[in-house]
């Protein structure tokens, strides 16, 4: 087979980008052995050399991943989709403020983004690590090499066969893929890109994704930590540095997981913030372990005990980022979660990746286990470490649930390696599992926090606290009864468990909220701890009220008054059918659908809600504007987008989840349109109307109904306007003003149908009559009737001087001057012509003023002329001659003829209704209080983070 | 003893306790004729069959919505979803629904579709052939 020489391709990116992975993974490995060896050699000359050479090493392999990334970049804004990855992710008609979301939308570019982290953050610990550097940095170079090694695209011979090791993201698509295109060799010119998923074209898909990979990046930290740690033997000494980074990590990565809810509750129609899917779940179980370790870090720094428990939480919370990576990238989830990747054939990679960081550390772990030192003296029962060194069981404890949970699909996979007769199982209704557990270990939680907080460290005289710490208790108690019974007459616990979890979110929200108060008396920078548990307090509170009390709006009346038939269970109806200008009474609203625009692919309509009281007066109006994106061919509904109306104390989020088929899909439209069946009408001129009959078949009972109609015409337009029609000069438009009546009906609808010639072009702008379901157009016969024929047309002819006016039939007619070049929709310019038009200024009776261009050329020694026709005024004009000797010129000008004659039209009475959309819309009451806790949770981690920065610094 | 220890046994203890209860929330996919038997909640994963009508009717009920899968046992019933038609209906293969049997019909409160991804190496567009 002959190779083809393939034409317009840039290949030298892609070469440059591949050469710069697989220096990335050199220097990584480089970088990761060299600090080995200043970790080993410490304390010795070599200590400094090897040092130096791993600094070198490390910046270089992050200049080669900058570098990586600045190659994708630029193919991807220069568009060149020769490369598999620019072709799978950008297209033409990508917005430039999505081409982030583009780069790491695809599995390679997110390792990227992961890879990029890692950098900056190791870059920063060359500089501030000290004594740390080489340790951390040569495990975090280890890590590195691993994740570099899943994009690195290198092929390895093992026995007889080639074993790939990594995607590689710079992939030629010709080189992924066979089809026949690529047989001509200059296939580049003529393929274009796949673009972005419409329902990543938001602006979460360009701040959630770097935010959660900085939150996964950053647990490599403590890890590191806690690695170098076991490493050195200094099982105390690395407590305090790490203690920073992983509140950073963990308010990074709650901020990351946090913004995951928030999209899918604002930008999306799950309607709600979190559903238990395993991608979500696989994020928040590294957190709580992550959580856990600071606990535990805490405990260690202060009494020194739980040191050993801190290096296994820290490890565990890598070891579940890496698990997570492999659940979400190996495509081992693809039937139980909504949005994992698609596989990449990277699962033995995956898999040896998690293996290596499960095994080598806890081997060292075990190795080293005996030579961490803890205090002689057991926590005291009633310390403030012994509870919270509970509280982070109960943390793991959660994790393991979920984790155990979410790793079904895993555990089929393994039993059926071994019995492939075993059917895989699956959770049945996996919200409700979830929340089972969760529930309580919530509540403990909250219980937890809010009395350990009153707790003193290393506890020596429990007796001479108590009675503070029963007052403020007593206090907490009180309070939290008394605000939960408040609560309950707003949102309804109708559940004793959710009252149970009410009540003791709001127990440790009073209760930190005194400690804040009380102990720190305002000392911001110690009170990290107390804003994080008042978050979590209020975070409960908010999911009690968002989640349990959430009220479907957009109930139907008429299935309430038992009018139509219900099927299945009432909570899962949440639409209603709106029309056009029909207002809708639900729940205490009167709600009308108003309009519609489009702009681009997005459709956004306009509903519009008007909240009743009980008199039925309107208390309140607003509006909200639920849209819907088209895909590129107009073809279908890429995604369909909420829009919400927010209230501190609540949220109403809309959506649209219907609409009719020929709204959706505009080629079906066509096929609709020419299926119709239209039938032809004469309308008398005189305005007299004509009876017609008309069968329609309806589905229930199968049978056909016939309907008497009345049409009649109002008059005709020779300028006319319609929504949809954008006049151009040349145009030849005329609409006709029709009334149209079903006589089972009292109304009259009027439509003004358009018809467009344009050159050779038929354009019709048909009118629908919803009402009646009727649709009516012009024939276009009605060209005929109402525009006189040439030959009918009586010209006579003017002779003008430039300059010179006349009067003719009531219009004055001026002769303006010559234009040398002369545009026409009927002349095309050849060589050798000479042409010119006359400027014929008209002005009608009303004053109101024209200009006609005809034009006269000679061509091949012959005079040819072509006539201008303004239909608005009715005249026509030939440019038959010119007298150069006299500087005059003859001009032919007719008339049409007005004839009255019948109007053709065409009617179909079977044109289903087309105004209207499907919405839902549900009631969040609370909500905000989520968002608030979930934000103080993070601001609590954030002033700890610094607190212990600023501590870290006194110190030196 | 350490008091820890013996917390962290309990933990443990209740831990084992609470996995075993994920085996009762967990069941295999089921098929329309146990279903049928059992008359519980069950998971079915079929294929959506592609011959047999689609009912979606706003103006009668934007709440109704119905179609036919084949089950694994090739049992071909109709399911009655009280939702709005989901985007991409059509174009789904596997179909899992969560729901029980009532009479003739499964009534479905949950749906996850598969796909084949939509935007992912699935054709090469070529430029002016829209």
């Amino acid at each position: 087979m002959n190779e083809i020489q393939y034409i317009g391709e840039h290949l030298l990116p892609g070469r440059l980008g591949h050469m710069a992975l697989i220096l990335a993974f050199v220097s990584g490995l480089l970088a990761a052995i060299s600090y080995y060896f200043a970790t080993n050699k410490r304390g010795t000359i070599e200590e400094n050399n090897w040092k130096t050479i791993g600094r070198y090493a490390f910046i270089v392999h992050g200049l080669s991943i900058f570098a990586v990334i600045g190659v994708i970049f630029f193919i991807m804004t220069k568009q060149y989709y020769e490369y598999q990855y620019v072709w799978a992710h950008v297209s033409e008609d990508l917005p430039y403020q999505y081409i982030f979301s583009a780069f790491w939308e695809g599995q390679e570019g997110s390792f990227l983004l992961w890879l990029f982290w890692h950098i900056i953050l190791g870059w920063i610990l060359m500089v501030k690590g000290k004594q740390w550097e080489a340790p951390v940095l040569s495990v975090l170079a280890f890590v590195q090499v691993f994740i570099v090694s899943m994009i690195l695209g290198v092929y390895v011979g093992f026995g007889g066969e080639a074993i790939k090791i990594g995607a590689n993201p710079l992939l030629l698509l010709r080189d992924t893929m066979a089809a026949p295109i690529f047989a001509q060799a200059d296939y580049v010119t003529q393929i274009k890109g796949n673009g972005l998923n419409p329902l990543l074209q938001n602006y979460w898909m360009t701040i959630h994704p770097p935010t959660l990979f900085l939150g996964f990046a950053s647990t490599v930290i403590p890890f590191c930590f806690a690695i170098a740690g076991l490493w050195t033997r200094q099982h105390k000494a690395w407590l305090k540095p790490a203690l920073p980074w992983a509140l950073f990590s963990g308010a990074i990565l709650g901020l990351g997981i946090l913004m995951g809810g928030a999209w899918a509750y604002e930008a999306l129609t799950f309607g709600g913030y979190w559903a238990w899917d395993p991608v979500e779940n696989m994020s928040l179980v590294p957190w709580l372990i992550l959580i856990a370790g600071i606990h535990t870090n805490l405990i260690a720094k202060t009494t020194g005990h739980s040191i050993r428990t801190t290096y296994i939480f820290y490890i565990l919370t890598f070891i579940f980022i890496i698990y997570s990576t492999f659940l979400t990238r190996s495509g081992i989830l693809g039937d139980t979660s909504v949005h994992a990747f698609t596989e990449m054939g990277l699962e033995w990679q995956l898999v040896s990746f998690l293996l290596t960081f499960t095994i080598l550390p806890f081997a060292l772990f075990l190795a080293r286990m005996k030579g961490v030192e803890s205090p002689r003296n057991e926590e005291s029962s009633a310390s403030k470490e012994f509870w919270m060194f509970i509280g982070t069981l109960v943390l793991l404890f959660s994790a393991v649930m979920i984790t155990a949970s979410t790793s079904l699909p895993v555990f089929n996979k393994i039993v059926q390696f071994f019995n492939p007769l075993f059917e895989g199982r699956v959770i049945t209704d996996p919200v409700p599992h979830y929340n089972k557990y969760q529930l309580w270990i919530a509540v403990f939680m909250a219980l937890l926090t809010g009395f350990a907080q009153f707790l003193r460290f290393k506890e020596r005289n429990w007796k001479n606290h108590l009675k503070k710490f029963s007052i403020h208790m007593g206090i907490a108690l009180v309070l939290a009864t008394l605000l939960s019974l408040v609560t309950m007459t707003w949102i309804e616990t109708n559940i004793w468990q959710y009252t149970v979890l009410l009540f003791s979110g709001w127990f440790t929200a009073v209760a930190n909220l005194d400690y804040m108060i009380t102990f720190l008396r305002g000392r911001l920078k110690l009170a990290g701890s107390a804003f994080s548990h008042l978050g979590f307090g209020l975070m409960l509170i908010g999911i009690i009220a968002s989640g349990v009390n959430q009220r479907v709006i957009s109930s139907n009346p008429f299935m309430m008054e038992g009018l139509i038939q219900s099927t299945g269970d009432e909570s899962l109806r949440n639409n209603v059918m709106l029309i056009k200008d029909s207002p809708m009474l639900m729940e205490g609203y009167r709600v009308t659908y108003q309009s519609d625009t489009i702009e681009q692919f997005t459709r956004t309509y306009t509903v519009n809600f008007q909240k009743l009281d009980e008199e039925g007066n309107v208390s309140e109006e607003f509006n909200v504007y639920p849209n819907i994106l088209y895909n590129k061919e107009f073809k279908e509904i890429a995604a369909y987008n909420p829009s919400t109306r927010h209230y501190l104390h609540k949220d109403i989020f809309t959506h649209i989840s219907a609409l009719p088929q020929v709204e959706m899909d505009f080629e079906y439209r066509r096929q609709r349109e020419d299926s119709l069946n239209y039938k032809l009408y004469e309308l008398p001129a005189d305005g007299g109307a004509i009876l017609f009959n008309d069968s329609l078949k309806i589905e229930q009972p199968d049978t056909t109904l016939i309907y008497p109609y009345r049409a009649f015409l109002v008059g005709i337009n020779r300028n006319p306007s319609h929504p949809d029609y954008e006049p151009q000069p040349e145009d030849l438009a005329i609409s006709a003003k029709i009334g149209i009546q079903r006589m089972d009906e009292d109304s009259v609808f009027y439509v003004e149908p358009v018809l467009v010639l344009r050159g050779q072009l038929l354009i019709s702008y048909p009118e629908q009559v919803n009402e009646i379901i009727s649709k009516v157009r012009l024939n276009e016969q009605i060209f005929n009737r109402v525009f006189t024929l040439e030959d009918q047309l009586e010209y006579e002819t003017f002779t003008f001087k430039q300059g010179d006016q006349i009067e003719y039939k009531g219009k004055s007619i001026q002769f303006a001057g010559f234009n040398r070049q002369p545009k026409h929709p009927n002349y095309a310019a050849e060589e050798g012509d000479i042409a010119v038009s006359a400027i014929m200024s008209v002005q009608d009776e009303n004053g109101r003023g024209t200009t006609a261009q005809p034009v006269f050329f000679i061509r091949n020694n012959q005079p040819f002329n072509i006539k201008a026709e303004l239909p608005s005024v009715g005249l026509h004009f030939r440019f038959v001659k010119i007298d150069p000797a006299n500087d005059s010129v003859d001009i032919m000008i007719a008339e049409s003829k007005e004839e009255l004659s019948d109007i053709p039209v065409e009617i179909a009475t079977d044109s289903k209704r087309s105004d209207w959309i499907v919405m839902a819309a549900i009631e969040f009451p609370g909500i905000n209080l989520f968002w608030l806790g979930t934000l103080l949770m993070l601001f609590g981690l954030t002033i700890a983070m610094w607190f212990r920065i600023s501590s870290l610094k006194a110190r030196n | 003893m350490k008091k820890i220890v013996i917390v962290a046994i309990m933990l443990i203890a209740g831990g084992i306790f609470l996995l075993t209860t994920i085996a009762s929330d967990a069941s295999t996919y089921a098929t329309f004729q146990d279903a049928k038997d059992s008359g519980k909640r069950v998971k079915i994963a079929g294929q959506l069959a592609k011959d047999k009508e689609m009912v979606y009717n706003p103006e009668k009920d934007p709440n109704y919505f119905s179609f036919f899968i084949k089950d694994t046992d090739g049992e071909e019933k109709k399911v009655i979803l009280a939702a709005a038609k989901p985007q991409d209906f059509e174009l789904s293969e596997q179909i899992v629904v969560t729901g029980e049997m009532q009479g003739e019909d499964f009534y479905a409160t949950d749906l996850l579709m598969k796909c084949p991804s939509k935007y992912k190496d699935e054709e090469i567009y070529i430029k002016g052939e829209q």
